[in-house]
């Protein structure tokens, strides 16, 4: 027998008995162990037979071939090269190649390429779909709830966490008007809330009763009464004369052209979200990119604040 | 060629080298060129922008805010859209932060009026409870550096080409020029124009007075740049 033969079984038993040593029965080797042992065992085993065979082949190559066949024109500092036919299986693999390249490049990465937009764009798909499905028929509690959590990150740096508007910094959602803003209203008039018609500042309010435009006097007391709830006489009858034309005799406005001045509610609410407002205080930027969801549940909550 | 090539390495090196750059110029010079193009509606800023820009920078802002929102969802819904390249086409240098101790500021101008920052300047805890940030009451005393804000505008207008004096396509679909001064004299008259606007919006006696008498203070630059983040 061939002495390199003769050395690859030596090697084979020698290590294969080195693995039983290592491992032993424990690992599988004699039956027992789990099935991950012995299928890790198995490849070990696996592993020194095929690499064994493998050098043994090379090693014998380089012993006893001799070369032969026809030599290329070609040579470099006297080593030639075989003009050997190209190996079936590497064409067929060289083809395949081609073939898969053209449709990668084609087909296969443009519409599987990974994008971090894309991605994203994954998962607010995903978000929305939830949320649709969570919140598919809220109850008005649930709807004031969140909007009670948008109020806090959305509107409460200015609002203030009470919504009191933090000591005048903002407006105070816990009362529908203020006197001050009321007056403000009335002098330089208001046309922020997409109404077809913006209401005129005083020199377009008409009081019916005396058939003049508004007074200071006339302002003052609207203003207290308006601010107050619409409740006394005082201010009454210039209410009646003035502003109930668009706001309503009851003050709780009109469809289509005018707001409420009594209580806040929920369509006045997305107006001003979407409009943003300028007022007595400052102004107030358009949050657009509140869903429609959010808008009805900031609604609910502005709206539950001031009850 | 290739035999020659075989026999020379270090030409050979050199074939590789180019081989392998112009692989590398194609496949991304296009894409980085496209992307760095300012985006629809992403303006060059006015000189009073401009000065408050550098307000911003001088202050160290950048080391508690970011300007660079990520596309996440809890990103987008806090901030607005995730932020693109192109928009900091005119950023010199860009202000994107590594830390946000505070908020975002990339979009601020959405979210936050004249009249907000200058309350929350003046007093940050005062607005918004809890909030460590410090209060910046000297930039309602110290001036604003108009000159050095004019002098960067022409700068970048001619070795960069910034398009001032120039349209500007808009999202919405309309063009809108963002003026150069032709002069100093003129940047100032331009800056104070702009200024007053954002003056009548404000409450503090001192900012108003500086502004009637032709002065910028810095918290008047800072809300102009803050309100052109959008």
């Amino acid at each position: 027998m061939n002495k390199t033969v003769l050395a690859a079984i030596i090697v084979v038993i020698a290590m294969l008995g080195a693995t039983y040593l290592a491992v032993g029965s424990a690992g599988g080797m004699g039956g027992e162990g789990d099935w991950v042992n012995k299928l890790a065992v198995l490849g070990a085993v696996v592993l020194v037979i095929v690499t064994v065979f493998v050098v043994t082949k090379y090693v014998r190559q380089m012993q006893y071939d001799k070369a032969s066949g026809k030599l290329a024109d070609e040579n470099w500092d006297g080593i030639g090269e075989y003009k050997n036919e190209l190996p079936f299986g590497w064409a067929v693999i060289f083809l395949g190649l081609n073939i898969w390249a053209i449709w990668y490049f084609l087909a296969g990465y443009p519409v599987n390429a990974y994008s971090q937009i894309g991605e994203y764009n994954e998962e607010v798909a995903a978000h929305d779909a939830k949320f649709e499905e969570q919140h598919a028929g809220m109850d008005d509690e649930t709807l004031k709830e969140m909007g009670g959590s948008i109020f806090i990150v959305q509107c409460a740096p200015c609002h203030g966490l009470q919504a009191d508007g933090i000591e005048g910094k903002a407006a105070n959602l816990n009362v529908r008007l203020e006197e001050k803003t009321v007056k403000h209203v009335i002098n330089n008039g208001q046309g922020m809330l997409g109404y077809p018609a913006p209401m005129p500042d005083r020199n377009g309010l008409f009081n019916m009763n005396t058939g003049a435009l508004i007074t200071d006097a006339e302002i003052d007391a609207v203003a207290k009464y308006v601010a107050g709830g619409m409740k006394g006489t005082e201010g009454a009858d210039v209410f009646a004369g003035t502003c109930a034309a668009c706001h309503g005799v009851d003050g709780k406005g009109m469809e289509m052209v005018a707001p409420s001045v009594v209580d806040y509610n929920p369509t006045l609410v997305a107006d001003v979200l979407k409009h943003g407002k300028k007022g007595a205080i400052g102004s107030m930027p358009a949050f657009n990119n509140l869903t429609e969801v959010q808008v009805k549940a900031l609604g609910a909550y502005v709206t539950d604040l001031s009850k | 060629m290739f035999h020659w090539l075989e026999k020379h390495p270090f030409f050979f090196a050199v074939a590789v080298f180019v081989t392998i750059a112009f692989a590398g110029l194609i496949e991304i010079l296009p894409n980085f060129a496209q992307a760095s193009q300012p985006v629809v509606g992403t303006k060059p800023y006015t000189t009073l922008e401009l000065a408050g820009r550098h307000v911003y920078i001088k202050n160290s802002c950048n080391a508690c805010h970011s300007q660079l929102i990520r596309p996440f969802k809890s990103e987008t819904d806090r901030y607005g859209h995730y932020s693109l390249s192109g928009e900091y086409a005119y950023d010199r240098p860009f202000l994107w932060g590594s830390k946000r101790t505070g908020p975002d500021l990339m979009r601020v101008g959405n979210y936050r009026t004249t009249d907000w920052h200058e309350n929350h300047m003046k007093d940050p805890a005062g607005v918004v409870p809890g909030s460590i940030m410090p209060a910046y009451r000297w930039m309602f005393k110290n001036m604003a550096d108009i000159d050095t804000a004019y002098a960067e505008q022409v700068t970048v207008n001619k070795v960069f080409a910034v398009p001032y004096n120039a349209e500007i396509p808009m999202a919405d679909g309309s063009k809108e020029t963002v003026k150069l001064a032709a002069t100093l004299e003129e940047a100032h008259a331009d800056a104070l124009e702009e200024a007053k606007a954002i003056a009548a919006d404000m409450k503090d006696q001192d900012v108003k007075d500086a502004v009637a008498a032709g002065q910028i203070p810095e918290i008047v630059a800072i809300i102009a740049y803050l309100n052109s983040l959008k």
